[in-house]
């Protein structure tokens, strides 16, 4: 085929034609969009970019106007509130966090603790005051909407904010990262969206997977709080001695499993700490797939895991963990079949941790890690 | 543009705990896991709830 054509003859003259005889109008045609591309070729791709961008920006929106909407009607229709409610829930929506400064880290792990734990107990005080009658369940599922609400508040804000700059200075590398990184949040900000009525409905989630495990494993024994919000029971299990936590269900938290394991090491000596968790599975792994492994699976600020971690350290215990992989979407929303039903088999792992790590008249810390939403112990 | 709206449905799964009876329904306010729901059909144990988990369908 290519025989027949002859890449040796060009006649440059034709093809760069300069001449006398060139056309006008097909120069322009080659030149001008040149010319247009070298000195606007950004503010074109600011403007192609920005459309795609808008949109995101519009579903932030609706996202958080939507989130805002379901708990102020939740509020309103549920908890019979002495006042309209809808000032003060948007005044909590504004609520910020300042992070301590970190250029000496030194003990900002406490620092970044106390402000958060600051927040959290204000948060639950104020929503307690909005209706008094309101029981500790309601209080849970109520301080998880307000969450999700100030986070797509916040989310859409910084997005919008991020845009507004790039397009105030007409600056196209400035939208760039924005570009890159605005799948990722949508795909967040949809997921807290899709939580919302399972939140709502006391429904479990698919981060509950840690207190469904270790709640069955507590069924029938004596069990009391240890710490804020969260449960100890303890167990036999083939002569070993079984201290399981979790967070303190049916309400939507995930309870103080930090401050309840630092109890129990202050009165007894444990052997292993085998926690469980669900965790976010990487692209083309599949969901609700469990994989064992070493160190403190939890997740949120990191405060709870440094205090874990310093506990097993100190106390040289070993630390093991089991996770459940789960996307994001998955992690936050109604619990699905495959998770569900996933759970029977991962409670036997435990045991086979439990065996495997340790001998008879041991003892061991089983901790289920999550969002404890729908699941009682 | 022509992708079908996902709607998801709550189920609640019972089990007898004498008989180990399962007996899947639609999820009901109220339901928590592991609570003692009713009298099994088959026999005169009880049954708690199992699983509650969502389906997605495609409309």
């Amino acid at each position: 085929m290519f025989s027949l054509v002859n890449f040796t003859n060009f006649d440059f003259d034709q093809l760069f034609a300069m001449n006398d005889d060139t056309n006008p109008i097909m120069m322009l045609v080659w030149i001008l969009p040149i010319i247009l591309f070298v000195f606007y070729g950004q503010r074109i791709q600011l403007f192609v970019t920005s459309g795609e961008i808008k949109k995101g920006i519009k579903k932030l929106d609706s996202f958080r106007e939507e989130s805002r909407t379901e708990l102020i009607d939740y509020v309103k229709n549920n908890l019979t509130p002495k006042n309209d409610p809808t000032k003060k829930i948007d005044q909590f929506l504004d609520y910020f966090t300042i992070m301590p400064v970190d250029m000496d880290p030194n003990g900002i792990v406490d620092k970044v603790r106390h402000i958060v734990r600051s927040r959290e107990d204000y948060t639950r005080e104020h929503v307690k005051l909005l209706s008094p009658e309101m029981n500790d369940f309601e209080l849970t599922k109520v301080q998880t909407l307000l969450e999700i609400a100030s986070s797509l508040q916040m989310i859409y804000k910084i997005i919008n904010h991020m845009f507004l700059i790039a397009k105030k200075q007409n600056n196209y590398p400035l939208i760039l990262p924005l570009q890159m990184i605005l799948p990722f949040i949508m795909e967040q900000a949809e997921a807290m969206k899709e939580a919302i009525p399972a939140f709502k409905a006391g429904q479990p989630v698919g981060d509950g997977i840690g207190p469904m495990v270790v709640g069955k494993m507590m069924l029938n024994s004596q069990k009391e709080t240890i710490a804020f919000q969260t449960t100890l029971a303890k167990t036999d299990f083939e002569d070993r001695k079984l201290f399981l936590l979790k967070a303190e269900g049916p309400g939507s938290t995930v309870g103080r499993p930090a401050d309840a394991l630092e109890t129990i090491v202050s009165d007894n000596k444990l052997d292993a700490i085998i926690m469980v968790d669900a965790a976010l599975k990487l692209e083309g792994e599949d969901s609700a797939s469990v994989s064992r492994g070493f160190g403190a699976a939890i997740g949120g600020i990191g405060t709870e895991k440094f205090q874990i971690e310093a506990i097993a350290t100190t106390n040289n215990i070993p630390l093991f963990s089991i996770v459940v992989k789960q996307s994001v979407k998955e992690a936050i929303t109604l619990m699905t079949k495959d998770i569900a039903d996933i759970a029977d088999d991962v409670r036997l792992q435990v045991y086979d941790m439990i065996r495997e790590n340790t001998r008879q008249g041991q003892s061991v810390g089983v901790i289920g890690v999550g969002n404890t939403a729908g699941v009682p112990q | 543009m022509f992708s079908k709206k996902k709607i998801t449905l709550a189920h609640t799964v019972e089990k007898c705990t004498k008989c180990g009876m399962l007996k899947k329904r639609k999820f009901n306010e109220g339901d928590v896991l592991f609570a003692e729901i009713s009298k099994c059909n088959s026999c005169d144990g009880i049954t708690s709830i199992e699983k509650i988990f969502g389906e997605t369908l495609e409309q």
